[in-house]
């Protein structure tokens, strides 16, 4: 009954995470383009973070873009000046996407609907402004330049190289799947299933005695944290940190790429990242106004696909499932 | 006494919806609250559980203020409610439903880490109240495929979670079909012997099968108070329900 009813205890890697893993590491040799694929795995990991909050939680930031940008500027800061270890960078960057998401979640929490929405679009927007005049620190509108990325060591000895596309990809593909493996244990434990509950009802939620304020502020900073991961290793595949990562864009890049694959699953908003950055390299190579064709699928996806993508591939795999079954009944 | 208000009130701009109301409820009762619709009862309710900021007045559970707490806070203290409209987690299924509201009353629910179903107690106690209430063989569908009457059950099994020393119910058999209610009223029986309950109900045998006590509001007011006995021949009482011609 309890696995009916509640499904089942998962390990951390299962069939799952190695299918997913598999297939990623396909697609450099499927690609034409293979500086494409550490950027699709980045805001792959931006979307699945977002989704966090929408999906999970039910709470639609516009803020996320604040949370890359801080965490491609830490990290690109600390590694200019401080030259340390990519990885402890990469932590500093996790780190500042945190603190600023409690910042920006803090305040917005403190409203629902529309007002909530409009407080995170309030801040990316602050966010983008310090960014933009602070030019001695950030660069300001020409970016970040100069970012190094130096190859690392784990442990003394095993030199790790990220040079070459191939290389970190690799790099960012371990990482990747490791932020997955944590996120979706993260989704999976007590605290993620009361984000499911507040998103249902936040109503009955707090009527049953959860302090839903410390939980949705504790899914801003876990959100913020992954964005921040995002960010970070954006500063290390770009070598720079163009003023872009900042913009409400990118809020709303990963927005579309969580509603285009789907919100109901961890899985959907990888499926959207892929399929938006591929779609977008192809069509904007034969049409410059590719932004138009991106609106129009995008439209027709939400009125027709309300699953979105992810969404419609479990259904079909469902469908197959209930004809066999019925197929295997009537002989 | 196990809860007390005084001079409870609440104001909606212009528009007094609870006023000046003084319950007392003593430990074990089944205390009724009835009264036409709009006298303010789910208000009078609202108020109990910090769901609706208090006007005036102050609101006591066992000798302790508790006026102006937050709903999660309140529901730790021991009380639970059921709401009169289902309010239930309609995506999730029926166990799951209720081991969210058990796991509100036990240690580890802000554990980000361990997977959700290695907390063995929340859950052994979940299945345990779906036992009592006749529920396992729907424990898997989602709350939003149960028939009204099940819903109804499972918002009182999510009230029972919090293991509370007092149950505020909102009409629990509204909308129900006879059958249903009269499987609720043996159950709202059933668990009188175990805690104090204030229920707000239409259903007048319902009321005066299972009340000790009843207390009738009209029009934000408290305009009689007593045993059923009493209050079935409070000619006050018949014409605030019967419009002036007792």
């Amino acid at each position: 009954m309890i696995e009916a009813a509640l499904g089942k205890k998962k390990p951390l890697i299962d069939r799952e995470i190695i299918v997913l893993a598999v297939i990623l590491l396909f697609l450099p040799f499927v690609l034409p383009y293979k500086s494409l694929t550490p950027e699709i795995l980045i805001y792959a990991l931006g979307a699945v973070a977002f989704n966090i909050l929408l999906g999970y939680t039910g709470m639609l930031s516009f803020g996320q873009g604040a949370l890359f940008g801080a965490g491609a500027y830490m990290t690109g800061l600390v590694l200019i000046h401080l030259q340390i270890h990519p990885l402890l960078a990469l932590l500093c960057g996790c780190l500042i996407g945190a603190a600023t998401a409690f910042i920006i979640g803090f305040f917005s929490i403190r409203q629902v609907g529309i007002y909530f929405v409009m407080l995170t679009l309030a801040f990316n927007q602050l966010v983008y402004f310090i960014v933009y005049q602070w030019k001695g620190l950030t660069g300001g509108d020409d970016g970040l330049l100069d970012v190094p990325r130096p190859d690392f060591s784990i442990f003394p000895g095993i030199e790790i190289p990220i040079q070459t596309n191939l290389q970190f990809f690799l790099f960012v593909m371990v990482i990747f799947i490791l932020a997955v493996i944590v996120i979706r244990r993260i989704l999976n434990s007590s605290f993620g299933r009361v984000l499911v509950a507040i998103k249902e009802n936040p109503e009955r939620a707090a009527a049953i005695g959860y302090n839903i304020q410390h939980y949705k502020l504790a899914s801003f900073v876990v959100s913020g944290f992954f964005t921040g991961l995002a960010g970070g290793l954006y500063a290390l595949f770009m070598r720079m940190v163009p003023i872009t990562a900042v913009e409400l864009f990118t809020s709303t890049d990963f927005i579309i790429m969580s509603l285009l694959g789907g919100l109901g699953s961890l899985y959907g908003p990888i499926a959207g990242a892929v399929i938006i950055k591929i779609a977008s390299e192809i069509v904007s190579e034969i049409w410059a106004r590719w932004l138009l064709v991106m609106g129009v699928t995008f439209i027709v996806c939400i009125l027709f696909m309300p699953g979105g993508v992810w969404g419609l591939v479990t259904a079909v795999i469902e469908k197959r499932k209930a004809a066999s079954m019925q197929a295997l009944r009537s002989q | 006494m196990i809860l007390k208000t005084k001079d409870l009130t609440k104001h909606f701009g212009g528009l007094t919806a609870v006023s000046k109301v003084d319950l007392q409820v003593e430990e074990g009762q089944i205390h009724a609250i009835i009264g036409p619709n709009g006298a303010g009862k789910t208000t009078f309710f609202n108020m109990l559980t910090g769901e609706l900021p208090v006007s005036a007045g102050s609101v006591f559970f066992k000798e302790k203020n508790i006026t102006g707490l937050k709903p999660h806070q309140i529901a730790r203290t021991g009380i639970g409610r059921s709401f009169q409209q289902n309010k239930l987690f309609l995506n999730l299924t029926v166990l799951e439903n209720v081991r969210l509201a058990e796991h509100a009353h036990h240690k580890g629910h802000f554990n980000f880490f361990r997977h959700f179903l290695f907390f063995n107690p929340p859950l052994e106690k979940a299945m345990q109240i779906l036992e009592e209430l006749e529920m396992e063989e729907i424990a898997a569908l989602k709350a939003g495929e149960l028939s009204h009457g099940q819903q109804r059950t499972l918002e009182v099994a999510m009230a029972l979670a919090a293991e509370p020393e007092l149950l505020l119910l909102d009409e629990p058999t509204s909308g129900m079909s006879p059958d249903e209610a009269v499987k609720m009223i043996r159950l709202l029986k059933k668990l009188g012997d175990q805690l104090t309950m204030i229920v707000i109900e239409h259903n007048m045998s319902l009321v005066m099968s299972i009340s000790s006590d009843i207390t009738v509001l009209y029009q934000g007011s408290v305009i009689a108070s007593g045993k059923p006995s009493d209050i079935a021949d409070n000619p006050e009482v018949r014409k605030a329900y019967l419009g002036g011609q007792a």
